[in-house]
């Protein structure tokens, strides 16, 4: 409309008055027009370029950048804790080198000054890897410390570079290596409960340094129990000249391995040690005749069967006929023993006669019944398969009751020997700290009275002055254990000169709450065993020194002297 | 007409203004929240570090031979008494007869 009215007076020049002063106004109004056009212009461009100074004078921020390159997995892992949450393994960052080989100017230069810091690498294989300039990545090295990444950074090579990757941490060294395991350099754990964790609970697949925001696995492992054991069974190593050494502490009650070693040990973070025969897992990954202490298990049927009581008189003075072989005792009594003498003197015939006397069927049924007769399987790796006898005949039957012509993993031993003292409710061993209803599927093995009078005859061999356990004891800790010392059989023939020697101990005996296996292999006499061999002199007593270290750790409480005897 | 033009144009200008600050400012926030976030991660990284480098130093292997250079030694069980036991020491100010025989008999 006021355009109209400016060009209808634009036209008629004038010739209206009425029409001048409203052409008079907006032409004075024109300029304000302009001005603020121009201004708000300004204003506009002023912004943008004072946005831009500003962008142009603070620092500049952190840009994310895709490179184009092989994506390097690896895997996130949680941390293993022991029971009362101390760390036992853990994912740390570390620095890992890599290559361009596309921006590396001077591939002799990169591959001779990382010798100098990396002095192992393999240079013609890295040259190799340098020369393909179609390549854009090259792992150097995984896993670097800080301080050599340091050194490398110093170097300034231009080319290569270093990506954070996840690391395994052993915070506690060797310390229970056999049963973590390890895992390898994509963080995927390869052996014990390592592996365990990647079959069951379960790890992340990262393309960068993530840790995991996974729950700590609880182990049932004790640090300070465990370290007790391993210590003590490398004195005895030392002391008894064995060749090696493996040694279990087991809950009854809850089947958890509150400590599990095997000497010599392993490194989980070099798990390569791992590879020869003398390293290898004793616990549950080997399988021996035990000897004596098996006679545990012969008694306990013979006491369940009703065959026997621990009063019942056996006539040991003859030695036992099979085919052959004629099995005696090392120190005959010259009299008849009772059963309850048959175990703490641990007389073969004596066994030899209970086990023939429940037979072959009942025997193979029992020792069946406490899983003596299949592998035993925990969180922490494969189980060997017991060896057992082809017939089970007179002459297996006889040699099965004193521990020889069988060979079963010392963990389902102790499993059993466990069931047999713990009121006689089967257990599953576990490396998992026990959860309320785990063994809610136990049964019962033996009876209630059979596991008692056990207890009393295990507490009996070690009070009783001819007792074969007497240098196990601990005042005020109520152990009791049963000796074994087996001859070890080497490509079928048994060396006299070659035992191992073994000590399964429980306590407090009033109330078993903790079972111990202390296994030595091959050890010499010394001064201080009188120059013996056997059990009673080297592994009852390491026992004893094991238990007075751990029991307070276990929270069982000393009693005196005067009410325990 | 023409006042409505300008002021659209005022209008606009000024939107523009404001949806580039605007703009400008998200980008500020989320870099700030990628500093937060790295240095988070940063934070939890060397938390990871600190907890294994306690736990090394904490180890069992290397406190035992300290703690026997200083005289300690794992308890003896006559160092133990249970609770009640505990209670009569406090009452009467002596060991209970069986516990003292412990002691002796060591």
């Amino acid at each position: 409309m006021q355009r109209r009215n400016i060009s209808a007076g634009a036209v008629h020049g004038g010739g209206s008055g009425q029409q001048v002063p409203g052409g008079d106004r907006l032409r004075r109004r024109a300029p304000v027009v302009n001005a603020t056009l121009i201004g708000g212009a300004l204003l506009a461009f002023g912004s943008v370029g004072a946005q831009l100074l500003s962008l142009g004078l603070t620092p500049r921020t952190h840009m994310s950048m895709a490179v184009s390159e092989p994506v390097a997995t690896s895997f996130s892992r949680p941390d293993i804790i022991d029971r009362n949450g101390r760390l036992l393994a853990t994912d740390v960052e570390a620095p890992s080198l890599f290559a361009d080989p596309a921006i590396v100017i001077d591939r002799d230069e990169v591959v001779e000054k990382l010798v100098t810091v990396l002095p192992d690498l393999d240079q013609s294989d890295l040259r190799a890897a340098l020369s393909d300039k179609a390549r854009r990545f090259v792992w150097i090295r995984r896993g670097l410390s800080p301080k050599v990444a340091q050194r490398i950074h110093n170097l300034g090579l231009p080319g290569v570079s270093f990506r954070k990757e996840l690391r395994r941490a052993y915070p506690a060294g060797a310390l229970a290596g056999h049963l973590l395991g390890s895992v390898n350099v994509d963080n995927k754990g390869t052996a014990g409960i390592e592996k365990y964790i990647d079959d069951v609970i379960g790890v992340d697949a990262v393309n960068s340094a993530t840790l995991s925001t996974r729950a700590p696995v609880r182990l049932s492992l004790d640090v300070g129990v465990q370290h007790a054991l391993e210590d003590e069974l490398d004195t005895a190593v030392r002391r008894y000249k064995s060749e090696g050494a493996a040694g279990l502490v087991l809950d009854i009650k809850t089947g958890e391995i509150v400590a599990s070693a095997s000497l010599p040990r392993i490194d989980p973070a070099r798990p390569t040690a791992a590879i020869d025969a003398a390293h290898a897992e004793k616990i549950s990954g080997g399988t021996y005749e035990l000897g004596s202490v098996f006679k545990t298990l012969t008694v306990a049927m013979a006491l369940d069967e009703g065959l026997a009581t621990p009063a019942t008189v056996l006539d040991v003075r003859e030695p036992l006929q099979a085919g052959r072989h004629t099995i005696s005792d090392l120190h005959s009594a010259g009299r008849p023993l009772t059963v309850a003498e048959v175990f703490t003197h641990s007389s073969n015939v004596g066994a030899g006669m209970l086990a023939l006397q429940a037979g072959p069927d009942r025997t193979r049924a029992f020792l069946q019944k406490l899983g003596l007769l299949d592998a035993a399987k925990t969180e922490a790796g494969i189980a060997a398969q017991p060896q057992l006898p082809e017939r089970w005949e007179r002459a297996e039957l006889i040699t099965v009751s004193y521990g020889h012509g069988i060979a079963v993993s010392p963990l389902q031993f102790a499993a059993a020997t466990a069931s047999i003292l713990n009121g006689g409710v089967s257990i599953t061993p576990t490396v998992l700290k026990y959860q309320a209803g785990t063994n809610a599927k136990a049964t019962r093995l033996v009876t209630r009275e059979t596991s008692a009078a056990m207890a009393r005859l295990f507490r009996l061999n070690v009070m009783d002055a001819d007792g074969t356990g007497k240098r196990a004891d601990v005042p005020g800790y109520r152990v009791g254990g049963k000796t074994g010392t087996a001859e070890l059989a080497e490509n079928g023939r048994y060396d006299k000169k070659a035992v191992l020697s073994s000590f399964v101990a429980a306590f407090p005996m009033d109330d078993p709450h903790y079972l111990t296996f202390v296994l030595l292999f091959e050890p010499k006499g010394s001064v201080e065993t009188g120059g013996q061999r056997t059990a009673s002199t080297n592994a009852a007593p390491v026992t004893a020194r094991l238990i007075g270290r751990i029991a307070s750790q276990l929270g069982v409480a000393p009693m005196s002297v005067v009410a325990t005897q | 007409m023409r006042l409505l033009n300008v002021t659209a144009f005022c209008f606009a200008v000024a939107s523009a203004f404001l949806l580039y600050s605007l703009n400008y400012e998200t980008r500020h926030l989320e870099a700030q929240i990628q500093g937060q976030e790295r240095a988070a991660q940063k934070a939890k990284s060397d938390i990871a570090v600190l907890k294994a480098e306690r736990s090394h130093l904490s180890r069992p292997e290397r406190i035992d031979p300290l703690a026997r250079q200083l005289g300690l030694m794992p308890p003896r069980p006559d160092q133990l008494v249970a609770p009640d036991v505990a209670a009569a020491i406090a009452v009467t100010g002596k060991a209970p007869v069986a516990l003292r025989r412990l002691a002796e008999s060591e």
